[in-house]
């Protein structure tokens, strides 16, 4: 059986894992805390904008893949995006919905329209393309981060029909300032959604659409549709600032569920060097509390994270550095920094440079070790944020390196 | 507490109303008990303060540990880990700034959610430490006297047993003390680990694999006297030889309820203790929590950099992690015989926190026909002391209460779990017997009676 050491919890790690047990590999995922997409909007982005906004990703991914040779859709190519895409929706199964090969158009929490490839069926409802239902944005006065005339008031601005209310409703007793996870704990309560149901109804005209906070549910998988039945108004959820419940729901099923097919998974300690030679990698040592284990494998996938997760990081001196495993860094030419601070910044495009099976290469463009394969935000030549193409690059850079370990094999 | 009914015979709806009363319950203060005025001394030394206050500055306010946190699950009365911690923090001149810092169990789970490698429940620790220094309960000098409960209780089992067991005695404990009349207590045994080992007769000729050294910890030496035994004929049967040294507490106790000074003497004497068996020799334990305390947390949290300390750190691990040690190099032998169940199993915080993985479960399903199911909480509530105490004891119900439902549903009969006290807490909350992962093994060999 193939061994293989998958390194970061975040979505290219969890799809990686995924994709290798499905091909019957015996798996162990180290994450150095919990990963990243539990802070996600709960939806899956592939591309959102080129800068111009994109309406369907993949008609226009040749033309942005030719545009942008460094970036790691040029090393997936469109079809190897598409198998991401695949492969996501079945594990996800119905917690993403598509809209026939649309972005959907979203509202944020300052009521911005933002482009996703897939959404959380909590929040489809609020495209504002699918009807002309006018919207109620409903705050909570005991929710922070949630304004809910700031975001009706720049939905108006979009020509939108809104207006904002704010119900005087608690999550739980004597607490003024809760969380959105704190609402979704007492949403997965009945009680509390029948409660909730009858102090929304009686604020809502006929023919109106309630917009609220992420709040519905956070381990009850009913209560979105439940509370939407009880209410019997159109409904949707908007994304807040993290804790984001819709992000924790995608990443509680996923590493519960690895963890169900028994990945060994190994929380909370570091990978702090890799072993290997004659360009084959053969263990990591990781540093778990008083020692350090080394775990021996035949194949690893390296996906850590970018600058948001500290593995790639500039250093004082201004050299980038990947500060894990010492991996040799792919750093654009020029000025790294501009001083336009709203211009993109060329140094976010520093990453680690790949083949097309996703193998890690050094400067001569030679695969560090035959066995070694990234994935996900490490990788180089991506702003994945203000491209929307995160998790269009997390999934398919996993399976692409799932494949290629499957085919050493 | 009036109506205290069988927990595995409940109905969804009496579930349901329990929760209900208990989420009323745990949302107003509670008072706690009368406070000793005493003058500890710097419970935040140098080495510590240098050690959490530089992870300080990694925060990015993801929330991710408050996410984690089971106490702000259950409770507004705790403002969660990153408010207290690397928030509060940068407001502290020596001075506590929130102290609703008091209801932080010390269960790590927030530093080990962390993404950036902030030391926040370490932090919170050192804090509350300084909180407390000049009015410390008399309560929490008591129960991290753990030693001295073994000494006293053992010669005399029976009666405290009953005593504990004794409900105008526990509600006079309460009002006294301060130990919720509810909360579990450890069971006294009749004979101490120790003088099990005196007479235990090892096994005849060499043993092929060599010395290993076994630290019992107090509750394995005075109260879960099975699981230590059970240790230590598992170890035997494997062909190692099994050495006891005369050993005293780690200080685990004293920590979590801020006693640093008391627990710093407390970890060191017993490592030298430990060292003193032996140079080299692996170190292993069947207290999940213990074995962490000597791992990381006594350097982690008090500062404490003493070599004896650092040395028996690398050499300690927990038995689970050392049999999988084996496993993983291919000695372990197979000779397992079948048992057909499935049981609950939870891993305790503060074996989580030692960023090992769970090998207690690949361990057990190496047992032809066992299946375990993980619990997939954090916390059973306990954390080491804090389910003791008469404010705090609510909200570690409420802590614990999925991890109890899913004990009762998945095996009414049997439930597994590493650290004594969230043993105690789980079997009577659940009234489900919960044994360490090595019971089974013992078993599966075919050690037992």
């Amino acid at each position: 059986m193939t061994r293989v050491v998958v390194i970061g919890g975040g979505l290219a790690g969890l799809m990686a894992a995924a994709r290798l047990v499905d091909q019957g590999a015996e798996v162990t995922l180290v994450t150095f805390g919990i990963g990243g997409l539990q802070l996600s909007h709960g939806g899956f982005d592939v591309l959102g904008y080129t800068p111009e906004r994109v309406d369907r990703p993949f008609d226009a991914l040749d033309d942005f893949i030719a545009a942008h040779p460094d970036h790691p859709y040029a090393r997936l190519g469109t079809q190897g995006v598409r198998e991401g895409v695949a492969f996501a929706c079945t594990f996800f199964g119905d917690l993403f919905v598509g809209n026939s090969e649309r972005n959907w158009l979203l509202p944020t929490a300052v009521g911005a329209l933002r482009p996703t490839y897939l959404a959380s069926p909590t929040m489809i409802a609020a495209d504002p393309r699918a009807d002309h239902d006018p919207v109620v944005v409903v705050g909570l006065r005991q929710l922070k981060d949630f304004q809910a005339d700031l975001i009706a008031g720049n939905l108006v601005k979009q020509q939108i029909p809104a207006r904002a209310i704010v119900l005087d409703f608690p999550a739980r007793i004597r607490e003024a300032d809760a969380s959105g996870l704190t609402y979704a704990r007492a949403m997965d309560r009945a009680d509390y959604r029948a409660d909730f149901a009858d102090a929304l109804r009686k604020q809502l005209s006929k023919g109106e659409k309630a917009l609220i906070p992420a709040i519905v549910g956070h381990r009850t998988a009913t209560a979105f549709t439940d509370l939407r039945d009880r209410l019997g108004s159109p409904l949707a959820e908007i994304p807040l600032p993290p804790p984001s419940v819709p992000g924790m729901r995608l990443n509680d099923y996923a590493s519960r569920h690895l963890q169900d097919i028994r990945v060994r998974w190994i929380l909370g300690s570091r990978v702090v060097a890799i072993h290997g030679h004659d360009r084959r990698a053969s263990s990591v040592d990781v540093a778990t509390s008083g020692h350090i284990i080394e775990l021996k494998a035949d194949a690893f996938v390296y996906a850590p994270g970018g600058f948001e997760s500290g593995a790639i990081s500039l250093d004082s001196y201004g050299k980038v550095l990947e500060t894990h495993l010492g991996l040799p860094v792919q750093v654009p030419e020029g000025q790294l920094i501009g001083p336009d601070r709203t211009a993109e910044q060329p140094l976010f495009r520093s990453g680690l440079a790949t083949d097309d099976h996703m193998r890690v290469l050094d400067q001569q463009n030679r695969p560090v070790f035959e066995n070694l394969f990234a994935a996900g935000g490490v990788l180089a030549g991506a702003m994945r944020w203000s491209e929307k193409s995160g998790e269009g690059i997390a999934a398919a850079s996993a399976v692409r390196a799932a494949d290629a370990i499957g085919d050493l094999a | 507490m009036s109506t205290k009914k069988d927990p595995k015979s409940l109905t969804e709806s009496e579930r349901r109303q329990r929760d209900a009363d208990r989420r009323k319950k745990v949302a107003v203060s509670q008072h706690g008990p009368k406070v000793l005025t005493l003058s500890l001394k710097e419970p935040d030394v140098f080495a510590a303060q240098q050690l959490n206050r530089a992870s300080l500055d990694h925060c990015v306010k993801c929330t991710i540990c408050e996410t984690a946190c089971p106490v702000l699950a259950v409770t507004p009365l705790f403002s969660g880990p990153k408010y207290v911690g690397p928030q509060a923090e940068r407001f502290r001149h020596g001075e506590s700034v929130d102290h609703s810092l008091d209801y932080c169990s010390s269960c790590g789970l927030c530093t080990l959610a962390c993404p950036q490698g902030v030391n926040i429940a370490e932090l919170n620790s050192m804090a509350r430490a300084v909180m407390k220094a000049d009015h410390m309960p008399i309560r929490d000098f008591l129960i991290g006297e753990t030693v001295l409960m073994g000494k006293v209780m053992t010669p005399i089992a029976p009666i405290a047993n009953a005593a504990l067991a004794n409900k105008p005695i526990r509600i006079a404990m309460e009002k006294i003390i301060g130990v919720h009349r509810d909360a579990p207590m450890p069971t006294a045994q009749s004979q101490s680990f120790v003088s099990w080992a005196k007479h235990h007769k090892r096994p005849a000729g060499p043993a092929p694999r060599g010395p290993v050294v076994f630290f019992h910890g107090c509750a394995g030496g005075y109260f879960e006297v099975q699981t230590s035994i059970h240790t230590v004929e598992v170890l035997e049967y494997l062909g190692f030889e099994v050495i006891v040294p005369t050993q005293g507490c780690c200080g685990l106790a004293q920590q979590s309820n801020g006693l640093f000074t008391q627990a710093r003497k407390t970890v060191t004497k017993l490592c030298r203790q430990l060292r003193a068996a032996g140079q080299d020799l692996t170190i292993v334990s069947s207290s999940g929590s213990c074995a962490g305390m000597l791992k990381h947390e006594a350097h982690e949290i008090m500062g404490v950099d003493d070599p004896a300390l650092i040395d028996v750190s690398t050499r300690t691990r927990e038995t689970s992690e050392f049999l999988m040690e084996l496993e993983d190099a291919g000695t372990l032998p197979h000779s397992f015989q079948r048992i057909d169940m499935t049981v609950p199993y939870h891993a305790p915080c503060q074996l989580k926190d030692q960023g090992m993985g769970m090998p207690a479960i690949r361990l057990l399903e190496l047992i032809p026909g066992l299946k375990v199911v993980e619990s997939g909480e954090g916390c059973c509530g306990i954390a080491g002391t804090y389910g003791l105490k008469k404010e705090k004891y609510d909200v570690a119900q409420a802590v614990g209460q999925v991890l109890f439902d899913m004990v009762i549903d998945t095996n009414p009969e049997l439930a597994v779990c590493d650290t004594e006290t969230c043993r105690w807490q789980i079997s009577k909350s659940t009234g489900v017997p919960t044994v360490h992962p090595v019971s089974l093994i013992h078993r599966a060999y075919g050690l037992g009676d």
